[in-house]
């Protein structure tokens, strides 16, 4: 018996849609309604494609992810992930925030941490199986982190705990990923990795969307590129 | 072995046993999320929070045990609704309800004036508690149990990553308000053993303890309730033996074992 975390049951994704697709949308937080994090966004983004979400601190990339991820509400306009409205295609999207956002003290192993990739496949009251932790040790295989799968979280570096993140978010299997600043501060190893599993993810047809303050860097890696500031789209300068 | 098994031939220190385990299991159990959250002042919250629930019961003649829980469930509810104002932090919430449920007990406690009437609440007595107490406590552990085991891996991934568990789906708000819930009815049922006033301690000091010897989860859950029981227990017999009060003589036998943790990992460290 499947019982669904969320109360659309998921649904089937509109084959010829984009990944992403916004029209006209604004967004604030409530603490800070005097300043529109986001103001009138449209953007249109393919399947298959990896873009880059660019923009200096404060100008809006995490907040379109929040957006797009449902964990903010949009103030004005439409979003729809893969033709469908927000919260009807959970599994197929998986958003990986900077690390500051999770409690690394947590008593919890990776392996632990890995796997609740794949929950959202579980629902309420179905324990993993057998398929789950596969899924979870190809993934820590494909970040070459299988070795700390029994280490606790509160042990690993800056590095290993973006690579434990992205290891989640291939558990998941989405076809969306959103990731905000993966290659920030993270050691030459590591974001080698990163961008080969980026690259492998493209491959398989998935979506990338990568925000980034460093794209100069980072342009071979792309297929396009958005540029935000002050939370509106601009022409790259 | 005769010292420990001779207050057992007493009903009222098996029932006191047997409230002891219920407690210590329903308390500790929920206390791990309470110390991993970092949200032990909502304990703290709760439990002064039962005060004007259990002088209302008294002064209407009802059960203290219900009109504590009535208070607690309350002030849990409250704590939730207010910190949904971006304005108002959980935070100031949890700092603000206990202080104005405490005064208002206070004040009843003044109109009633009849303090010694409600000693036992206050200050706990395991020794007191009545058959129909030990079905309360019981359904009440249960109940606990249950939501904790059939909710474990949401509230687990609610802790360690709240933005996930929002991302796919998961009503975080909801996992937040059952927490205050079972945790509201895990504080009433310590009430009866260590009081309103010292019950956090049961759910905090235990938990506290064994988090300094153990690093994972389950383990942690384990190590954390048989500490509490084993406290619960050692109270009882403290209180059995030497006369001291129940309540107080868990806690400082769960502050004791706190201390003794601390020790064992001072030493541990120094070793390395």
């Amino acid at each position: 018996m499947f019982i669904s975390y969320c109360q659309h049951r998921h649904s089937t994704p509109n084959p010829k849609a984009p990944a992403l697709w916004m029209q006209d949308v604004s967004a604030s937080y409530e603490d800070v309604a005097d300043r529109v994090a986001l103001k009138n966004i449209s953007l249109s983004v393919t399947r298959g494609s990896s873009t880059a979400l660019v923009g200096p601190n404060g100008a809006g990339k995490s907040t379109l992810f929040k957006v797009a991820a449902n964990l903010l509400k949009n103030s004005s306009g439409k979003v729809e992930i893969f033709g469908q409205p927000l919260g009807a295609c959970h599994q197929r999207v998986v958003y990986l925030p900077q690390r500051s956002g999770i409690d690394w003290e947590f008593p919890l192993s990776v392996l632990d941490l890995v796997t609740t990739g794949r929950y959202v496949y579980l629902g309420w009251l179905r324990s993993l199986e057998k398929k789950d932790y596969d899924k979870a040790w190809e993934a820590l295989k494909s970040l070459s982190i299988e070795d700390l799968a029994h280490r606790q979280i509160a042990q690993l570096s800056g590095g290993q705990q973006q690579r434990v993140l992205i290891a989640r978010a291939l558990a998941q299997d989405a076809d969306l990923l959103l990731l905000d600043e993966p290659l920030n501060a993270v050691d030459v190893q590591t974001r080698h990795i990163v961008q080969r599993v980026l690259n492998e993810q493209k491959a398989q047809g998935k979506t990338t969307i990568v925000a980034t303050h460093y794209f100069k860097q980072e342009e071979g890696l792309y297929d396009n590129a958005v540029y935000l500031k002050d939370g509106e789209i601009c022409t790259a300068s | 072995m005769h010292g420990i098994l001779e207050p057992l031939q007493y009903v009222f220190i098996q029932r006191a046993l047997l409230a002891s385990v219920l407690v210590g299991v329903s308390c500790s159990f929920l206390g791990v999320y309470v110390v991993l959250r970092r949200i032990s002042n909502i304990g703290h919250a709760l439990t002064h929070s039962a005060l004007p629930g259990i002088v209302i019961a008294f002064m209407c003649g009802a059960n203290l045990f219900l009109g504590a829980l009535i208070a607690v469930l309350f002030t849990a509810l409250m704590i939730g609704f207010l910190s949904k104002d971006d304005k108002i932090s959980e935070d100031t919430a949890t700092g603000m309800m206990p202080t104005i449920m405490f005064a208002l007990g206070v004040l009843l406690i003044s109109a009633s004036k009849s303090y010694r009437d409600m000693s036992s609440m206050l200050f706990g007595n395991i020794l007191g508690v009545s058959n129909g107490d030990l079905w309360l406590i019981g359904t009440i552990t249960v109940v606990i149990v249950l939501a904790l085991v059939l909710c474990h891996k949401e509230l687990q991934l609610f802790c360690v990553d709240r933005d996930y568990a929002q991302t796919i789906g998961i009503n975080v708000e909801g996992l937040r308000l059952l927490l205050l819930i079972l945790l509201s009815l895990s504080v009433v049922t310590g009430i009866q053993a260590t009081g309103a006033i010292l019950t956090n301690a049961l759910l905090i000091v235990p938990t506290a303890a064994a988090r300094l010897v153990v690093n994972q989860l389950i383990p942690l859950m384990i190590t954390a309730v048989s500490m509490t029981v084993a406290c619960c227990i050692a109270g009882v017999y403290c209180s059995y033996y030497f006369g001291f009060s129940s309540g107080a003589s868990i806690v400082l036998c769960c502050g004791l074992c706190f201390g003794i943790s601390w020790l064992f990992r001072a030493v541990q460290n120094r070793k390395r």
